[in-house]
């Protein structure tokens, strides 16, 4: 930081003149050869696909013609997109999956870190178990949950039959009104770990001496939690949610393995439908129009991730 | 064992069908083998009269010392296959390349549901292979859009009158050829005789018609609490039309005229009130009577495959390789589930498919097709046309067009069915007969460019949109019907 002798009577650090940007870059040139690598290697993967896409999105690509014969539409795409039933039930789908996987696996994560945070006999083989889901393949995962959920022959129904719960064999994912609740709650089986780890490195930051002396104090569990423990854990959970939430935006294994997006498209959601229309069904251009809408969404949450990372930084170099 | 009534269905079958017309009519008498005598016995008269030796055949076309490279992708077998295929398709490589020593040969072999997305993507990339083997409804699409080269039998050795006119038309585009089929084929009707006799139903008659699968398949439902019939309704899988057009056909319905001797495929008929009564079948036996799988929205026919040899689906539409595919499937069963398999392999009948209410008959004309790509869509940007006509020789040839075909289809070229291979299959494969039997009725499907999306996609959702209750029958076929229309149109989400 340069700074100037000035003025008489004022003190010196009124007279701080900042760097121009250009001085800031160029002192710190080496900073930014490291990164340029990666920068560069970004704008050939990110970059430019993601023009490549925008541009597609504005063009029609009939099954008749090559991609490079494809016709200019203008807007079409996203007006045919919008005013499309189809788009606004696989929306629909979408927010439903998103939310009640990221809310539910972030619910479940954080009671089970809560209840292995505290020292038991056999604490680190329970951990080992629960992160079972989250780390073997989603492709195997998902066609293990097909067979136990098979309407004819299915384990799950077959144990609820055998234990008089229902008579028949329950229809899990060939109903539309019960595919995606099914599909959920595979997605929340192989998620809830992520968050669990998450919010268990996140109990670590909670200070003990705050929760003993509330102990002393005579304040409840519940009080310690809803008064220490959840504020502590606030950027943490903010950052694990909008992780989750990304994911299940993008997620596309489990419901394409599963049911393809069907019975009758109604375990579609957004990333099968672009898929499908894309690679089953050649509409190059419609595809490209999906996935820029799904664009402006993740850029919105990843927005509010780098906010709130920024607040977290903030909030540590604070205290 | 010939428990099918094969004399019978053929003289009936005589009398049947514009849909035969349609197939033999257009070069009945030029085709190397006479379609117009086309029987169980004619097949097994000519079975074992020429011989061929394909080395000599293909040297003709490239050299047998000729060094060059090829990159081929191909339909390879997959998990509803007979291990019987696998051998095959292992003995034909090893073939190929003793023959050819010097052609460095790259194949890649993807299941028939993962190949079209990813031979789309590859040529999207200029990354495709030299020659392709694509199933039977793919070539049109490509061809229309310039990744295909020209190509005919004559350009490797072969006359057009060696094939199928069913299958060639499948390979035209705009008047010209791109492709040679490799294998043809056309279903059958199989069903568990045990399953027959336990349900009240005469175990040696298989249901006549599409109205009769429906009755039957209530009644063995209702009197065993088993699925009486393997619907597929699948979306995204070949299975799913393979299975459903014939009902659509027999019907007299269609997608568009597809079934008519010189089809012009500009009217949209699946919302025609004969393809409702195919739609009105299936609903019935679905949603009505719960009389086939509840699961049959999410399997396709491999997943149908287990079930019939657990003796829990009586009747299903397959290949005569099902047989040979339950007897791998019987192999590897342990204890009691071995004999009740045995039981049910016993049991197992093949005959042909129903007809509709006016006894029209039909069946997919399918099986696959081979083409070369243009060099610009070819990773490095170059063909070596002399590998890949030796390549497209060698599968289209009399001898490994049929033994690539041995247990599931049959050769592409016809001259397949005169070798010495042809009788030793007559001889080994059970049932061979029906699927034979049935090629006259084979219908193509339409060739055009939105055919696989028709297939793949819009005939699947169809269904499922009117088994699982999001529309009603006749929604659902005309739901369908704009979709058709509006992608012919160019247009539609």
């Amino acid at each position: 930081m340069t700074t100037v002798a000035g003025h008489a009577g004022l003190s010196r650090k009124h007279f701080v003149v900042q760097p121009s940007l250009l001085q800031q870059m160029w002192t710190s040139r080496a900073d930014y050869l490291y990164v340029l690598p990666a920068i560069v290697v970004m704008l050939v993967v990110i970059a430019y696909p993601i023009y490549y896409t925008i541009d597609l999105s504005f063009f029609k690509t009939p099954p008749g013609l090559q991609l490079r014969d494809k016709i200019f539409v203008g807007v079409d795409n996203y007006t045919s997109i919008l005013s499309s039933e189809v788009f606004w039930r696989v929306t629909l789908n979408t927010v439903i999956w998103t939310v009640a996987s990221t809310l539910i696996a972030f619910v479940l994560g954080f009671g089970s870190a809560l209840a292995l945070h505290r020292d038991f006999a056999g604490r680190a083989v329970l951990r080992a178990i629960l992160i079972i889901p989250w780390v073997i393949s989603a492709v195997a995962a998902s066609y293990i949950w097909k067979w136990m959920y098979h309407s004819d022959f299915g384990l799950i129904g077959a144990v609820l039959v055998q234990l008089g719960i229902v008579d028949t064999q329950p229809n899990f994912i060939d109903n539309i009104y019960s595919v995606l609740p099914s599909l959920i709650v595979v997605n929340i089986w192989r998620e809830f770990p992520f968050a669990m780890i998450m919010m268990m490195a996140g109990l670590q930051t909670v200070p003990e001496q705050l929760l003993r002396a509330a102990r002393v104090d005579g304040a409840s569990a519940w009080q310690r939690f809803w008064h220490i423990t959840l504020p502590h854990m606030a950027g943490v959970s903010t950052v694990t949610i909008l992780l989750l939430a990304v994911a299940n935006f993008n997620s596309f294994i489990i419901p394409w393995i599963m049911t393809g997006g069907g019975p009758s498209n109604a375990s579609h959601i957004w990333i099968t439908h672009i898929y499908e229309l894309a690679f089953g069904r050649q509409r190059w251009g419609v595809a490209a129009a999906y996935s820029v809408l799904l664009f402006i969404i993740l850029m919105s949450l990843g927005y509010f991730y780098v906010r709130a990372l920024s607040a977290n930084e903030k909030k540590e170099q604070g205290a | 064992m010939r428990n099918f009534r094969l004399g019978r269905a053929l003289a009936h079958g005589a009398l049947v069908s514009a849909l035969a017309v349609s197939m033999l009519s257009t070069s009945v008498n030029a085709q190397s083998v006479d379609l117009s005598k086309w029987s169980p016995e004619y097949v097994r008269s000519i079975a074992g009269t020429e011989e061929y030796d394909t080395g000599e055949l293909c040297g003709n076309v490239t050299p047998l010392d000729y060094t060059g490279k090829l990159s081929f992708w191909y339909q390879g077998v997959f998990e509803g296959d007979p291990d019987l295929l696998r051998q095959y398709y292992k003995d034909f490589f090893e073939a190929f390349r003793a023959t050819y020593p010097n052609i460095d040969l790259q194949e890649q072999a993807l299941t028939y549901n993962d190949l079209l997305d990813k031979f789309r993507t590859a040529l999207l990339g200029n990354a495709g292979p030299m020659v392709v083997r694509l199933q039977i409804l793919g070539g049109v699409e490509f061809a229309s859009k310039g990744y295909l080269q020209e190509l005919s039998p004559e350009d490797v050795g072969w006359k057009t009158e060696d094939f199928w006119p069913g299958a060639m038309k499948s390979v035209m585009w705009e008047g010209k050829a791109y492709g040679i089929p490799t294998n043809n084929e056309t279903m059958a009707l199989i069903w568990n005789a045990d399953i027959f006799k336990r349900a009240g139903l005469d175990p040696e008659n298989p249901p006549a018609t599409w109205d009769d699968v429906v009755a039957y398949s209530k009644q063995i439902h209702d009197n065993l609490g088993i699925a009486g019939y393997g619907l597929v309704a699948r979306k995204n899988a070949g299975n799913t039309p393979y299975r459903f057009m014939p009902q659509l056909w027999g019907y007299g319905g269609g997608v568009f005229d597809e079934t008519d001797p010189n089809p012009t495929y500009s009217e949209v008929r699946i919302n025609s009130d004969a393809s409702k009564a195919a739609l009105q079948a299936s609903y019935d036996m679905y949603v009505r009577d719960k009389s086939v799988p509840v699961s049959a929205l999410t399997n396709q026919q491999a997943d149908n495959q287990p079930l019939f040899l657990a003796g829990q689906v009586a009747m299903m539409i397959s290949h005569p390789s099902d047989y040979n595919v339950m007897l791998d499937l019987q192999a590897k069963a342990t204890g009691t589930d071995k004999e009740k398999a045995q039981t049910v392999i016993d049991n197992m009948r093949y005959g042909l498919i129903p007809t509709g209410p006016d006894g029209k008959r039909a069946v997919v004309f399918g099986g696959s097709n081979i083409h070369i790509l243009n060099p610009e869509y070819v990773e490095g940007g170059v063909v070596d046309e002399a590998a890949a006509k030796a390549m497209v020789c060698f599968w289209t040839s009399p001898e490994w067009s049929l033994k690539m075909a041995y247990a599931g289809s049959n050769p592409g070229n016809l001259n397949g069915f005169k070798t010495k291979w042809m009788k030793e299959r007559l001889d080994t494969i059970r049932f061979l007969d029906v699927t034979t039997s049935m090629l006259p009725y084979g219908v193509p499907f339409p060739t055009l460019p939105e055919t696989p999306e028709i297939m793949n996609i819009i005939i699947p959702d169809m269904l499922q949109n009117a088994l699982t209750g999001a529309m009603t029958v006749d929604e659902a076929a005309d739901d369908a019907a704009k979709k058709i229309s509006d992608l012919k149109g160019g247009g539609g989400l």
